[in-house]
């Protein structure tokens, strides 16, 4: 629910209480002022009906009289000083409603006889007062729902506005254009505060983010040189005569791990430079020129494990990309399509105006969509000379550059296409 | 054949001297950049290997003075930093090469042999291992003054050999000196031993004796005893 909603629901309850209860209290005022009046009337009528007794009793009469409103006749009980004055209601049969009367009721002695005196007065217009009421209250409540109404969707419009402002930033804000991000001072001291620990928010994230990619950067700069030196006396040591095979045997087990480290390091600070934008170009460069260059180089394995290639460019594809990017991605995606293939598999490659597409046979399993671009997710079957990073690093590639890769699997056929975006 | 070795971290420096002085380069070699263009400045080198990132001073400075002094040495800038820019940089200074840390050290040996080769303009350009004849410039191997064809691959993995003669070279390195980063990500190393075993016939039967050992394990050595 919408805050200016709930804070109007809120509003609207409190104004029906509110509403309910001046109601009540207009209405009990009014009744008290009506009751005051017919209790001043009831009296001013006993009065002239004492008069009128006292004057007709001198001739020694008893009277009874009784009509619809006034009821009197001698009675035998003890005068009171004063009159009693209810509230009481009568059954009407035929309008089948309650009728309430005010009556007056008083035991006084006329010449020296008790009379029960007992005077009624309509109170019909104590009913229309209720309705009037009602209905005024109603209406003042009606009248406030739908100016709310209004209101709320002015305010919402124009107060809120900063806050969607604010929101909408939110929503699109990236990792790599953080820096870019101000949320704006408004006249409003909340949204002020808002947005000035969003500000803070996003400058944090920001530096935090730079410092991570440097960091990456830097500690895998730092791996090289410890690298050189230890790959360095592992050769020299891998020289001495006087190893027997098992030493020998260690150490080029060890040179073997330390290759792939310093490839992987190599992976690594390759994925952080990317992701600096080390790698900016205005120069666009051929795809179909680059697979070439690498199906020569590979040639020699292709024959090796008799794959068929099938080439269909039918036009070249040219991307403005950083020629070091640019073999990476044709490399890691045309050497995957070589070594995951099978003996006498085929390779498939597509190039258009726009799209550079590689199919390849293989016995491996479809890749798992949502980790196939993580880093270090390797398929079991992956062998040794996988390193974790080729997909990632496709994938930072085409990010980088404004181009998408998609993976599709079927009937043992790999397929990755990388299209402009 | 003189060469100076320019690099702060010890280790690798003596790493380096250790395998050019054993493949019968004299060498020297310094930690900083100071030194290191005092040395320059008195002695000549047939070629100077210089790290970038060095104390008082950029690897590229020295290859900078070098180029003012119009010295003759070859140049082969060793780094950590695989950066482009820098390895324009060095090159449009006139170095002559560009290594990334870590390289095997048999990899540095072969490309200081090449740049020596390269510039020894007037004289011959023939590397001898007894009756194995190599000349670089016409790519042509001779057995007992016999020709043996080889194919592009064997003659790399024989200039290789020859120049880390007598040395442990793993299939690693080999594959990475001849095939380069890219196939070795593709493939294992088996492939390395097909070309080996063809090389190796071609020059048994042109009646060269039987230099190629293998290491158990997964090394090569180029050797004759």
């Amino acid at each position: 629910m919408k805050l200016l909603t709930k804070t109007t629901l809120y509003f609207l309850l409190a104004l029906a209480l509110l509403l309910t209860a001046s109601g009540f209290y207009l209405f009990s005022e009014f009744s008290k002022e009506i009751n005051n009046r017919s209790d001043k009337e009831l009296i001013t009528d006993e009065i002239k009906w004492i008069q009128y007794l006292e004057s007709e009793a001198e001739n020694g009469t008893t009277f009874i009289l009784k009509t619809p409103d006034l009821l009197i006749f001698p009675v035998d009980a003890p005068i009171s000083s004063f009159p009693t004055i209810t509230d009481t209601y009568e059954y009407n049969p035929k309008l089948n409603n309650k009728i309430s009367y005010r009556q007056l009721s008083h035991v006084v002695s006329v010449s020296g006889i008790p009379y029960q005196i007992t005077i009624k007065k309509s109170q019909e217009q104590k009913a229309v007062l209720v309705t009037n009421v009602t209905r005024t209250m109603l209406f003042v409540f009606a009248g406030l729902f739908f100016v709310m109404l209004i209101f709320n969707w002015i305010l919402s419009k124009k107060l809120w506005e900063p806050f969607k402002h604010s929101l909408n930033k939110i929503r699109s804000a990236e990792l790599q254009k953080m820096e870019a991000i101000r949320f704006e001072k408004t006249n409003i001291d909340e949204f002020n505060e808002l947005n000035a620990s969003l500000n803070y928010m996003t400058s944090k994230i920001y530096t935090d983010y730079v410092n991570m990619k440097e960091f990456t950067e830097n500690a895998a700069h730092e791996m090289q040189t410890p690298l050189a030196v230890a790959q360095s006396k592992l050769e020299l040591l891998l020289q001495d005569s006087n190893l027997n095979d098992e030493q020998l045997q260690s150490i080029i087990q060890a040179t073997t791990a330390l290759d792939r480290l310093s490839k992987l390091n190599q992976g690594l600070l390759l994925l952080a430079k990317i992701q600096n934008n080390q790698f900016e170009t205005n120069e666009a460069v051929s795809l179909t020129e680059i697979t070439e260059k690498y199906l020569h180089l590979f040639l020699e394995i292709i024959k090796d494990k008799q794959l068929i290639i099938e080439k269909h460019f039918q036009s070249d594809f040219r991307v403005k990309l950083h020629p070091l990017l640019a073999d990476s991605l044709v490399t890691n995606l045309l050497g995957n399509a070589v070594k995951y293939n099978y003996e006498g598999g085929r390779i498939e490659i597509v190039i258009t105006k726009d799209k550079f597409q590689i199919s390849n046979t293989s016995l491996l399993k479809p890749l798992k969509p949502e980790n196939l671009f993580k880093r270090f997710y390797i398929s079991k079957n992956a062998g040794e000379t996988s390193n974790g990073l080729g997909l990632a690093i496709v994938k930072k590639v085409a990010d980088a550059n404004n181009l998408s890769v998609t993976y599709k699997s079927e009937n043992d056929v790999h397929q990755f296409t990388i299209e402009q975006k | 054949m003189k060469i100076l070795i320019i690099e702060d971290e010890k280790a690798l420096q003596e790493s380096i001297q250790k395998y050019l002085e054993h493949q019968g380069y004299v060498c020297e070699a310094v930690g900083n950049f100071i030194s290191g263009k005092e040395k320059i400045s008195q002695f000549t080198y047939d070629c100077i290997v210089v790290d970038i990132g060095l104390p008082y001073g950029n690897g590229l400075e020295i290859v900078k003075e070098l180029k003012n002094m119009r010295s003759k040495a070859g140049i082969i800038i060793i780094s950590a930093k695989n950066a482009l820019e820098d390895k324009l940089k060095g090159f449009e200074l006139g170095s002559d090469d560009y290594l990334t840390k870590p390289f095997h050290l048999s990899e540095l040996n072969a490309r200081i042999n090449a740049i020596i080769m390269r510039r020894n303009l007037g004289g011959s350009k023939i590397t001898q291992f007894n009756e194995i004849k190599l000349d670089a410039e016409a790519q042509h191997v001779t057995v007992h003054e016999k020709t043996v064809d080889l194919t592009e691959k064997e003659y790399r993995l024989l200039e290789y050999f020859i120049v880390n003669q007598r040395r442990v070279l793993t299939k690693g390195a080999i594959a990475e000196h001849i095939w380069g980063d890219e196939y070795t990500q593709v493939s294992n190393y088996d492939f390395i031993y097909t070309h080996i075993k063809n090389l190796r016939k071609k020059l048994i039967d042109a009646g060269s004796e039987d230099y190629i050992k293998t290491v158990y394990g997964s090394g090569y050595k180029f050797s004759d005893n």
